[in-house]
């Protein structure tokens, strides 16, 4: 079978998972917080979807971004609540770089089995999505360590089997692995516009074994960077899936919804309207394909930042816009909480904002590209 | 004759690059308006020496045979060495269409002399009253004898002031039920007897385009092209490569490189709103750049151009007029001078790009249209 195969293959089976999602479940996990279902993400496992981006070293397909992001965008249609950009991206990357870990070997089979859902808890201040500024400490303690700190932002949290987590140890960075449930480690919440959870994770004294040291020193920044934008990358898939749905559906509304005796799709002012959505869509689908496909095919790591953003800034202002006009052309209804098109405006919100948002990557790109130029 | 085909992409950038690099008037390079006949004259002729001036007809007819992803590498050097566009209606329109819908005697009596030089045609489509709705022309050609006799006028006809013959779309019958049939497109020596001419000077200052009056003029009835009545088909034939042609960055990036350059003399990049709007159109251009390579990506497979590639014409000039307009507030007082100032040492015209940039939007079917187009057969919203 030829690459093509696979990812017809690939995008076959996403679409047939996909169809019909259960957007009640959807609307109710503001209230009844199950944002992660565990039969669900047994599920993502068995389809093998979890072990794209793991290494066949470690039990993975070893596979690259194309291929997580045809999943991503269907999950994204979907609006599936697990955090499979988190977990089987973001952690997956950040695991698969501690190559002298022999527990980061250990949770990636664990990772794509399903059984052991790390989530990355790395970043402290809001806006710095690359998680530059690290307060957090580690240090050597009784054979082991011992950590201290506060992180935010981490999506996922509710499934999660532990963290991977940055300190300073010695004043160099540090990824460490914690359990969730180790002694001194407490997870707290904050809802999301789209009901989801971001988890805040308290380190007090927390105490661990030697080997729960994944990676120390000047490769950890490399390492985080690398998983960060990948997320990123992937997360816009996600909102490529999500807008593409929205747009269908204020399409579908325009073409049934009557006034004035016709078709409201038939007036030029919306018509208009949904044709620059249309090119927001386009772009935003060829920017986010042709970043992925010169990822995949490999980039150093500062044309990497500046397509990543390239790709994050597209993506969510067109899934912003696009979502929000769905609102307006829907009118009233639209702005129910029976309708759907709310499901989707909220998590263009949520992953919108979640690794950079759109104002977040255009300063990166001007930092990393513009002004370099222009120096 | 080479078959310029069988070169690989990157050996025939080269030469495409090499020869308009050095053929082409260093003195009218990036030339801010239009060039007349008596300027790119001896341009267009070594053009046609070397066997290049029609990249898009077949080679049985005088043309190099390109390839669509050729023909777009000869297009991107062209416009990247600051080559001017010539009279070119011969070229791009005429010829094609002709080639296509014309017959062998139209193709043997017109086609070489547009290769040589010896003719230069302007395009009669627009009427005072027919602009986004063509169809409802009224110039009209009645038989007689063995002559069109055309009564009417054209407008908005670029360059008709350097040209030998236009091509124009007239009524021919009245009484057809829709207004699109009942057109014919005819081929008129622009010599003829009855034909007047004023020139329209437009809000740059050049005089690009005309009116054109038809008084009783006459053109033999062997200058139809096609069937009598189905013109309308023959002037929508050829548009979809038209518009990946404008969809195409280049001319906006042009504008971009240029605000670059003022922002850097001018110290712009330490202002953080600058920069704020400099990055979002930035990377609207170069996401159009994303879109477009997939267009010709689809062009180089050889599959047909969809209505979809409307979006590349409605992004591409939206842009460019963008970025004609922060290239005007970067230059803060110089944004109001007209023509060549300088500016930090730097040598700039802050105006013409926004003066190039106006008529993207409505030529070629307005960027309003476009959208009529795509709502009507990409989004299939009702009408």
């Amino acid at each position: 079978m030829t690459e093509n195969d696979h990812s017809a293959m690939l995008r076959d089976s996403v679409a047939n998972f996909c169809r019909d999602p259960d957007l009640a479940r959807v609307r109710a996990i503001g209230q009844n917080h199950a944002e992660f279902d565990p039969a669900q993400w047994r599920q993502l496992a068995d389809m093998g979807w979890l072990s794209i981006l793991v290494p066949e070293s470690a039990g993975g397909l070893g596979l690259g971004l194309s291929e997580a992001a045809i999943v991503a965008e269907g999950l994204g249609r979907a609006l599936t609540p697990e955090p499979y950009t988190a977990v089987a991206v973001l952690s997956a990357r950040l695991l698969a770089d501690c190559q002298s870990s022999s527990l980061a070997v250990e949770l990636l089979g664990g990772l794509a089995s399903g059984e052991c859902v790390a989530i990355a808890a790395l970043q402290e201040a809001a806006g710095d999505f690359q998680s530059h500024s690290v307060t957090a400490k580690a240090i050597s303690f009784e054979g082991g360590y011992r950590l201290n700190g506060n992180k935010q932002f981490a999506i996922g949290a509710a499934g999660a089997s532990g963290f991977i987590v940055q300190a300073l140890l010695d004043n160099k960075a540090a990824l460490f692995w914690v359990p969730a449930g180790t002694s001194g480690c407490a997870t707290g919440y904050t809802a999301l516009a789209d009901g989801r959870r971001y988890g805040s994770v308290s380190l007090a004294d927390v105490s661990l074994p030697a080997d729960h040291l994944l990676a120390e020193g000047p490769s950890v920044r490399g390492i985080i960077d690398k998983a960060v934008d990948h997320a990123a990358a992937i997360a816009s898939a996600e909102l490529v899936g999500l807008l593409k749905r929205t747009q269908e559906m204020s399409l579908d509304y325009l073409k049934t919804r009557v006034q004035f005796g016709k078709a409201i799709g038939s007036f030029q002012v919306l018509q208009h309207r949904a044709v620059d959505l249309y090119i927001q869509q386009e772009l935003a689908d060829a920017v986010l394909r042709e970043g992925i496909a010169a990822m995949d095919a490999g980039l150093d790591a500062s044309a990497r930042a500046a397509t990543v953003s390239r790709i994050k800034a597209r993506c969510a202002e067109a899934a912003l816009q696009i979502t929000r006009a769905a609102i307006q052309f829907h009118g009233a209804i639209g702005f129910t909480e029976d309708c759907d098109v709310g499901l989707y405006v909220k998590r263009a919100m949520t992953l919108s904002a979640w690794l950079g948002n759109p104002r977040a990557h255009r300063q990166r790109y001007a930092a990393t590209a513009i002004r370099q130029e222009a120096a | 004759m080479t078959d310029y085909n069988t070169l690989s992409d990157d050996a025939f950038r080269a030469e495409a690059r090499a020869f308009f690099e050095a053929g082409f008037p260093a003195e009218y390079k990036f030339l801010p308006r239009r060039m007349r006949w008596a300027e790119c004259r001896d341009w267009y002729l070594a053009l046609s020496k070397k066997g290049w001036i029609a990249p898009n007809w077949p080679k049985e007819h005088g043309g190099m045979g390109l390839s669509p992803s050729k023909l777009l590498i000869y297009m991107e050097e062209y416009e990247r060495a600051g080559a001017g566009r010539m009279p070119d209606q011969g070229l791009t329109m005429v010829g094609p269409t002709l080639i296509r819908f014309g017959n062998d005697e139209q193709r043997k009596r017109y086609l070489p002399k547009i290769i040589a030089g010896d003719a230069i045609w302007c395009q009669g489509y627009s009427e005072p009253n027919a602009g986004s709705d063509l169809a409802s022309l009224r110039t009209e050609a009645v038989l007689d004898g063995n002559d069109y006799v055309i009564n009417g006028s054209k407008i908005w006809t670029s360059m008709a002031h350097d040209a030998t013959n236009i091509y124009v779309l007239a009524r021919t019958d009245k009484q057809a039920k829709k207004k699109q049939e009942g057109i014919s497109f005819l081929l008129v020596d622009m010599k003829t007897p009855g034909i007047t001419l004023r020139t329209i000077r437009n809000i740059a200052g050049h005089e690009e385009f005309c009116q054109v009056f038809f008084d009783n003029v006459r053109t033999p009835k062997e200058n139809l092209v096609g069937e009598l009545h189905k013109g309308w088909t023959i002037a929508k034939g050829l548009l979809g490569f038209e518009r990946l042609n404008i969809g195409s960055p280049r001319r906006p990036l042009q504008a971009l490189e240029k605000l670059e350059a003022l922002a850097a003399a001018r110290h712009l990049f330490d202002d953080a709103g600058f920069v704020e709007r400099f990055t979002q159109l930035k990377l609207d251009l170069l996401d159009l750049g994303s879109l477009y390579g997939r267009y010709v990506d689809k062009v180089r497979r050889g599959e047909a151009l969809g209505q979809d590639v409307s979006i590349l014409k409605v992004w591409s000039m939206d842009t460019y007029q963008r970025l004609s307009e922060l290239l005007i507030e970067a230059g803060d007082e110089f944004g109001a001078v007209e023509g060549d100032t300088t500016v930090e040492g730097e040598t700039v015209d802050l105006i013409s790009p926004f003066y190039n940039s106006r008529p993207g939007t409505i030529y070629g079917g307005s960027n309003e249209i476009q959208r009529n187009i795509l709502a009507k057969y990409v989004l299939n919203l009702p009408s």
